[in-house]
């Protein structure tokens, strides 16, 4: 630029370097804040990554053995072998089975008739019964565990008493499966980016809006006022550090997941930077429009909860969008977070770059952009 | 005895003083009654939804190299289950297809499909698969599975199918036949959903109080601490009952949620719960020296371990055991088991005592320290 920058513009910046120093110093200053604001979000994100195991691999069950014999052991031994079902207890009867589903500690149960060893020997077909508990993903894997297993045991049998199966079938279907990023389908990589959307959200819309309440609320808004700062330099000073602090939350929790949870890291971290900057833009906006529509801290942070808990879990962070009813899918593309998990799982698992998610970038900016326009003006309209 | 009497009284008066004083400042600010009582409704109503980790419309691209009978019979096995979702696209471009979300596995049928099948050998067809959500993965691994089994059973003559495994599993599924999230989740969200309602209303009276100041007016009055806590509970507890049961009601009759076992356990369960997350949001309150301290606190100490240590979405025996440990001294972990239970197995008091001693006994110890934390002095 060839013109030299006027003196309001210089004087923008300074104003705007002051205001982002005095929120500096308040932040350091206050420990509890810092902690709030750097170790929560670490405390957390360790806490998920642990309990979110959707693994349903060693699904505690029941065992009832009422026949006991070589065959029945052999044969449980055998479906236990492969982790998917977990022993959790031996039961002698199907009420005690259901008595411990009831309880909670088990999802399902095995139960093998007497006779299963006779029948097994008499060439009669050996009965098997599982009783499954409520819980519909688990009960799935359980059932479909010991029907696979039994399948393949059966066939295995029936070949080696003469090949019977194989003679009559003409020909089986089989799909071979291929897993691309994740063959040993671990859960934590692809947990951690979403709680990386979801912590985010957390850590600076709420304490943006709280804390901008809180500071109309006790006075000190009015204070800044009578001196002869203007909104813009005020506003993108005060929201200047939280940009700072998301930014090092995001590199804090992609450290603590690659070194914890084994996150890849495949794509160029450029991407996630830029789609974190949107993201931000997005949830700071939210943050400033809460803080101008509420009196006071508590009315700021019921709003901040109101937006975060529905943003959170319609946002595929935690269950899919896939799975939602039509008219709650269509209402997901408003929702940044949705759009900022959708990127960062790609860019972390997949390795996608700016080709690849651009739709996703291009929507953080529009939904940003107009949100913290919004919040903004009104802010502006406030001070006056 | 009789000067007991008259303490008694005095203590009494002087709470539902204090409880009328916190229902005044309760109706001046309708906008937060509003969204307290308002609030989980919505959300009950939007989770129940939209929460679910059912298996549905799997984007799967097709490539059918064969093009034969058999093998658009093959593909329409999996295509016409609502399951899985046709999208355009083909195997070369998989990578990118999943790169962009825009299918999350790829059927691949090769030439030859079909004369394999003629010939009496094994007809093989390839599933790309993108496994970065693994759970999805897992599901649709296992659907696969079940569809190609029953393609080859239909090939297979029905009679010989049946008659030639050695084996046969019976299937029974208790309390849940249809196998839907929604029965499942409902339940531990309104308990969720509660608790929420419950900390978050009270850890911000009494921080509010003290950062204003208007708590030293009280402590220049002769009401004790334990009154001016209790009566803070109380007009909270009545709100957070009425939620309970407006939230059962829409579980019932909105999700289908059935009610097994018996009502008045389920407000026993309710009431207790509620009294320790009430408690809990005061300890909280009387810990924080101001509402922004209050309500971080109150996020991290009860309303993550609330969702993620409970057992609504998460299963607890699941996980590594330093997080099983913690998650006995969270409160919701006993309340979705114990609504669970009445709810979904009509389980009565002889299985549940547990669970309502654990939370009587959260509710006591939070309301105790609560008290004995709250100095009245001015700091």
């Amino acid at each position: 630029m060839s013109a030299r920058p006027s003196r309001g513009q210089r004087l923008g910046w300074l104003q705007f370097a002051a205001v982002v120093r005095k929120e500096v110093l308040q932040t350091v200053r206050d420990p509890s804040m810092l902690f709030m604001l750097i170790a929560a979000p670490l405390i957390q994100g360790v806490l998920f990554g642990f309990a979110v195991d959707f693994d349903v691999d060693r699904v505690p069950t029941a065992i009832a053995d009422f026949d006991g014999g070589s065959q029945s052991r052999e044969q449980l031994r055998h479906l236990l072998a492969d982790g998917t079902l977990r022993r959790a207890a031996a039961v002698r009867s199907v009420g005690e089975a259901k008595e411990l589903i009831d309880r909670g500690g088990t999802a399902a149960a095995v139960v093998i008739p007497p006779r299963f060893g006779s029948d097994l020997l008499a060439g009669r077909p050996a009965e098997v019964r599982v009783v499954l508990g409520t819980d519909p993903n688990r009960a799935g894997v359980a059932a479909s565990a010991v029907s696979r297993y039994f399948d393949e045991a059966g066939a295995e049998l029936a070949r080696e008493r003469g090949g019977r199966v194989d003679e009559k079938a003409p020909g089986s279907v089989t799909v071979t499966p291929q897993m691309f990023y994740n063959p040993r389908l671990q859960s934590a990589p692809y947990v951690i980016p979403g709680i990386l959307a979801m912590l985010l959200v957390v850590v600076t819309t709420i304490v943006s809006a709280m804390g901008l309440s809180r500071e109309r609320e006790v006075g000190t808004l009015e204070q800044v006022l009578v001196t002869p700062i203007r909104p813009l330099p005020l506003l993108a000073g005060k929201m200047t550090p939280f940009v700072f602090i998301g930014l090092l939350d995001v590199l804090l929790l992609l450290a603590m997941g690659c070194w914890i949870f084994d996150v890849p890291l495949r794509g160029p971290l450029l991407v996630l930077f830029a789609g974190t900057l949107l993201y931000l833009l997005s949830t700071l906006g939210v943050g400033l429009l809460i803080s101008t529509l509420s009196r006071t801290q508590q009315q700021a942070f019921v709003g901040g909860f109101l937006f975060v808990l529905p943003a959170v879990m319609l946002s595929g962070v935690i269950t899919p969008i896939r799975s939602m009813p039509a008219w709650l899918r269509a209402a997901t593309w408003v929702n940044p977070l949705r759009h900022f998990q959708e990127l960062a799982r790609a860019n972390v698992l997949k390795g996608a770059g700016f080709r690849d998610v651009w739709p996703q970038l291009a929507l953080m900016a529009i939904f940003g952009t107009a949100i913290f326009t919004i919040a903004a003006l009104r802010f502006r309209k406030q001070l006056r | 005895m009789r000067e007991r009497r008259i303490r008694l009284a005095r203590f009494t008066v002087r709470l539902v003083a204090i409880a009328m004083k916190e229902v005044l400042h309760i109706r001046r600010e309708p906008r937060n009654l509003a969204l307290a009582l308002g609030m989980p409704v919505v959300l009950l109503l939007l989770f129940g939804h939209g929460v679910s980790f059912d298996l549905d419309r799997v984007p799967l691209a097709i490539s059918d190299g064969d093009r034969t009978e058999e093998s658009r019979r093959l593909v329409n096995a999996f295509v016409s289950s609502k399951d899985f979702q046709a999208v355009p696209g083909r195997a070369e471009d998989a990578q990118d297809l999943f790169l962009r979300g825009q299918a999350l596995a790829v059927l691949v049928v090769r030439r030859g499909y079909a004369s394999s099948l003629a010939r009496g050998e094994t007809g093989e067809a390839q599933l790309l698969v993108d496994g970065a959500d693994a759970v999805t993965a897992r599901s649709l691994l296992s659907k696969a599975y079940e569809i190609t089994r029953s393609a080859s059973q239909r090939r297979a003559s029905p009679a010989s199918a049946g008659a030639s495994s050695p084996f046969k599993v019976k299937v029974s599924t208790l309390y849940n036949p249809e196998g839907r999230s929604a029965v499942l989740f409902v339940p531990g969200l309104a308990a969720y959903l509660v608790a929420i309602g419950a900390v978050l209303l009270t850890a911000l009276t009494v921080a509010g109080e003290l950062e204003r100041g208007s708590m030293e007016q009280l402590f220049a009055s002769p009401v004790g601490r334990l009154e001016i806590l209790l009566g803070k509970l109380l007009p909270y507890l009545a709100i957070g009952m009425f939620q309970l049961l407006v939230l059962i009601g829409i579980a019932t009759s909105v999700f289908d949620v059935p009610l097994r076992g018996s009502p008045v356990l389920l407000l026993a369960a309710g009431f207790l719960f509620l009294v320790g997350m009430l408690g809990q949001g005061l300890l909280i309150s009387v810990l924080s020296k101001n509402q922004l301290m209050a309500t971080q606190a109150g996020a991290l100490s009860s309303l993550l371990p609330s969702m993620l240590l409970s057992g609504m979405m998460f299963p607890v025996e699941n996980m590594p055991l330093p997080l099983q440990l913690l998650s006995r001294i969270v409160p919701a972990r006993y309340m979705v088991n114990a609504l669970r239970g009445v709810m979904l197995k009509g389980n009565g008091i002889t299985t549940l005592w547990p669970d309502l001693l654990a939370l009587a006994a959260f509710g006591v110890a939070a309301v105790a320290l609560a008290t004995t934390r709250f100095h009245r002095r001015v700091a």
